[in-house]
């Protein structure tokens, strides 16, 4: 007789690694955003995964626009372009999302007392902003993987050798942030890691700009013929590593582009040892700063922050006489000051936007200082900087601790208009009146004539119409909405919208001041200035506090 | 099962918590008291492998603290005073994330989770349903704790685990504590509610300014200070006198 059949144990599937666990863990915190109002799990990942979607589809059709222009020259020349525009979206995401991904103040209570190693945990994180990166990266360069495999020096090798180029970008991207980050906290320590990392945002946004935008200006200044692979000066932009890689693999092969790829795979890999090899341990210490809660050294007798003695000195006491303005000012000042989630949004965020009255103005004047380009420049910087104030009291709307707004509504104040006043004035204090101040002194400096200055006056005083913009359209309630939700692609229409506007009134301004109407000008925008901002104040003084969801 | 010795914390020139030592064996209820900024999160979070110490050593479950810090880690549960939780996953989502970071299998961790929700009084469905973010702070405080003793620590750190929770699971939770601790688990208690804690624990231990003011049983240090309750004993240690007079004092600066 048979023995009875012995059962089988049930097979039980082991846990997945921390590794898999913690990156599904950071990609549904970043679809979902980190903080939800929402009730169900249905309803909640729409925002940002919808917001995703229409911005690949954005970046697929300027890539396609690209692809279009630059189709008729070599493949190292339109893979280069396509590389430094690549790495001004990567550069300008990693940037913005660094921070909050990084170094999240809320995790540590939840993440640190379990199990993990910090470089599980960093290499999670990294991973989910790469993985993130590519697919921005994938939707630009679509069109261009296409038409790459079509053209006669491309090939099917070239969608492969484009791929992996990218994907390599986007390594050498994100470990580029991780290693800034890294070595401020080595050099600085970490006491002073909250501005720190705002530091390292702002100046590693703009040196993506900046590194984005220097071939195509090589480009205008030698033409396209100068930049191919056997140009020396070539093998400085990293950018070009990565196009010499498409080169080599897929298109001419020469000496020169295998050297480029060469040195781009060294770089990524070099940058990736570094973050994750040598300076690991620095992270590490990053996040448990994160736990401590280190007292600010007290002031001596008690003195009064110097936001207050501003505000309550003249001139700024006589625009801040209302009580609610002047608290809106305060609290807005502090927060621009002080609090690590505002500033990493709002500094590198308008950094390198920044970036291009920069360009415009340091242009060489030649011989009289003027000239078409540098008026224009001028009379362009002016204008466009009333996207300081835009940007920047959109961007103030969202906070860590929008819960906390609640008690902006249980105030007695029918609307949020005097709270969006205070704020306004933070703003154009704060941030447009500096940025202001230094367009002029490079003005001065680079046109050794103060009468060229006159050309910034169009765009101040078109300043408070938009200033009041944000305010009108519900946007400049300071830090009353979730953070998940600045995660906007409409903020980039409304930039290019508004960056419109700017050339419009900047060239009416150049036309103007050439032919002799520059005051006529002055006149009416005066007038109309006057007109349309009594209105649009007027009609924020009766808006009222939208629905509380 | 748990040993400190000489632990110091500094931020800066500031000392939150100073040359601290204690042994606490498995089994005993510790209640870890304090007035605000005495430096009792500071310890547990240093004892739970968040902060690293300034000086002096520690261990856990015979694990160095400094030495192997995610041998410590896999020995502890710690509820953390704030409750935090990632908002946008669900119930669900959260437990089985943690429950995978102690590599419990999928299985056994959902057995173990359905477990704590009957306990609880949670329903599957609002587990399964609704995301964190929109959890009451009771419910939220109940998957909290379900986090921190899904691994079936030795060692659990609570930092005022009753915020949050109504009567009935407040009751329910000091029941589970005691048991466990018959079952030779350590419990360290930190909270300002320190009718429950003279209930609950078998020992205590009071700082102030990070230095260690009492160890002792709660009756046995009540009966020595002549104190007649944990609460007058805890205020007159910790400077806390002429409260009441105080507060009457500052009520009538009300009155219209």
């Amino acid at each position: 007789m048979n023995p009875p059949p012995v059962p089988k144990p049930p097979v039980i599937k082991p846990a997945p690694p921390p590794q898999a666990v913690l990156r599904r863990l950071f990609l549904t915190l970043f679809l979902r955003g980190r903080s939800s109002r929402g009730l169900r799990k249905s309803t909640a990942p729409q925002s940002i995964g919808t917001k995703l979607t229409w911005t690949l589809l954005i970046y697929g059709i300027f890539g396609f626009g690209v692809v279009a222009v630059m189709n008729g020259q070599p493949l190292f020349t339109m893979s280069l372009f396509l590389h430094s525009t690549t790495i001004i979206f990567l550069g300008m995401f990693v940037a913005s999302s660094a921070g909050e991904v990084l170094f999240n103040k809320e995790e540590a209570d939840i993440l640190l007392h379990r199990p993990v190693a910090s470089r599980t945990m960093l290499w999670a994180k990294v991973r989910v902003l790469v993985e993130v990166s590519l697919w921005l990266a994938g939707a630009f360069n679509l069109a261009a993987l296409i038409a790459g495999a079509l053209r006669a020096d491309g090939g099917w090798l070239f969608p492969i050798a484009h791929a992996i180029s990218t994907v390599l970008e986007a390594l050498f991207c994100t470990g580029g942030v991780v290693v800034a980050y890294q070595l401020c906290l080595r050099w600085f320590g970490r006491e002073r890691l909250d501005g720190l990392m705002t530091t390292a945002q702002v100046i590693f946004a703009i040196a993506v700009v900046v590194g984005g935008q220097l071939p195509r200006f090589f480009m205008q200044f030698h033409g396209f013929a100068q930049l191919n692979v056997h140009t020396w000066w070539v093998s400085l932009l990293p950018t070009a590593w990565f196009a010499g890689f498409d080169d080599a693999v897929a298109g001419s092969g020469a000496e020169s582009s295998w050297l480029l790829a060469g040195l781009g795979v060294v770089a990524t890999a070099g940058v990736l040892w570094i973050a994750f090899g040598k300076l690991a341990e620095d992270y590490e210490a990053g996040l448990q700063r994160l736990g401590e809660t280190v007292s600010r050294p007290r002031r001596q007798g008690g003195g009064r922050r110097w936001a207050d003695v501003l505000a309550s000195a003249p001139p700024l006491r006589w625009w801040l006489r209302d009580s609610v303005s002047r608290a809106s000012f305060l609290l807005v000042t502090a927060y621009l000051m002080r609090d690590r989630d505002v500033k990493l949004r709002i500094y590198p965020g308008l950094a390198p936007v920044m970036v291009m009255p920069f360009i415009f103005l340091l242009q060489p004047t030649g011989g009289n200082g003027g000239g078409f380009g540098h008026d224009f420049g001028v009379a362009f910087s002016g204008a466009y900087l009333g996207l300081v104030p835009m940007m920047s009291l959109n961007l103030l709307q969202y906070s860590q601790q929008w819960q906390a707004s609640d008690i902006f509504r249980a105030a007695p104040m029918p609307g949020p208009a005097a709270l969006c006043n205070g704020a306004r004035r933070a703003v154009l204090c704060f941030l447009t009146l500096p940025m202001l101040v230094v367009f002029g002194l490079i003005t001065r400096l680079m046109h050794h004539d103060s009468t060229t200055l006159l050309l910034l006056l169009p765009g101040i005083m078109a300043l408070p119409v938009y200033s009041m913009v944000p305010c009108l359209l519900g946007e400049a309630v300071p830090l009353s909405k979730p953070t998940e939700e600045a995660k906007s692609t409409s903020r980039g229409l409304k930039f290019i919208g508004v960056m419109m506007v700017s050339l419009a009134v900047s060239a009416v301004a150049y036309f103007a001041w050439a032919w002799g109407w520059f005051w006529w000008l002055i006149l009416v925008e005066a007038v109309a200035v006057v007109v349309i901002y009594a209105g649009m104040r007027a009609s924020l003084k009766t808006l009222q506090w939208s629905p509380a969801e | 099962m748990i040993s400190v010795q000489g632990l110091t914390k500094r931020f800066g020139t500031q000392t939150a918590v100073d040359a601290l030592s204690f042994e606490i064996p498995a089994g005993q209820i510790v209640g870890f008291l304090g007035p605000n900024g005495a430096g009792k999160s500071t310890t547990l979070k240093m004892l739970t492998g968040m902060l690293v110490p300034t000086s002096g050593t520690a261990t856990v479950c015979g694990f160095d603290l400094q030495r192997d810090p995610i041998e410590v880690k896999r020995h502890v549960g710690f509820v953390p005073e704030s409750g935090a939780v990632f908002e946008s996953l669900t119930g669900l989502e959260y437990l089985e994330m943690v429950a995978a970071l102690y590599a419990i299998p999928e299985e056994a961790a959902r057995a173990r989770i359905r477990q704590f929700i009957a306990f609880f009084d949670l329903s599957f469905e609002t587990l399964t349903d609704k995301l964190l973010g929109a959890y009451s702070k009771g419910m939220r405080r109940k998957v909290v704790i379900t986090a921190a003793l899904l691994h079936n620590p030795p060692v659990v750190f609570f930092d005022e685990p009753l915020d949050g929770l109504d009567a009935n699971a407040a009751v329910g939770f000091k029941a589970l504590i005691q048991t466990l601790a018959k079952e030779g688990k350590t419990i360290v208690y930190s909270s300002h509610i320190l009718d429950v804690v003279e209930r609950v624990c078998t020992r205590v231990i009071i700082i102030d300014k990070g230095k260690l003011l009492l160890d002792g049983r709660p009756d046995e240090l009540v009966a020595a200070h002549n104190s007649g309750s944990l609460e007058r004993l805890f205020t007159q240690l910790t400077g806390g006198e002429e409260l009441e007079r105080r507060a009457e004092d500052f009520a009538k600066t009300f009155r219209p």
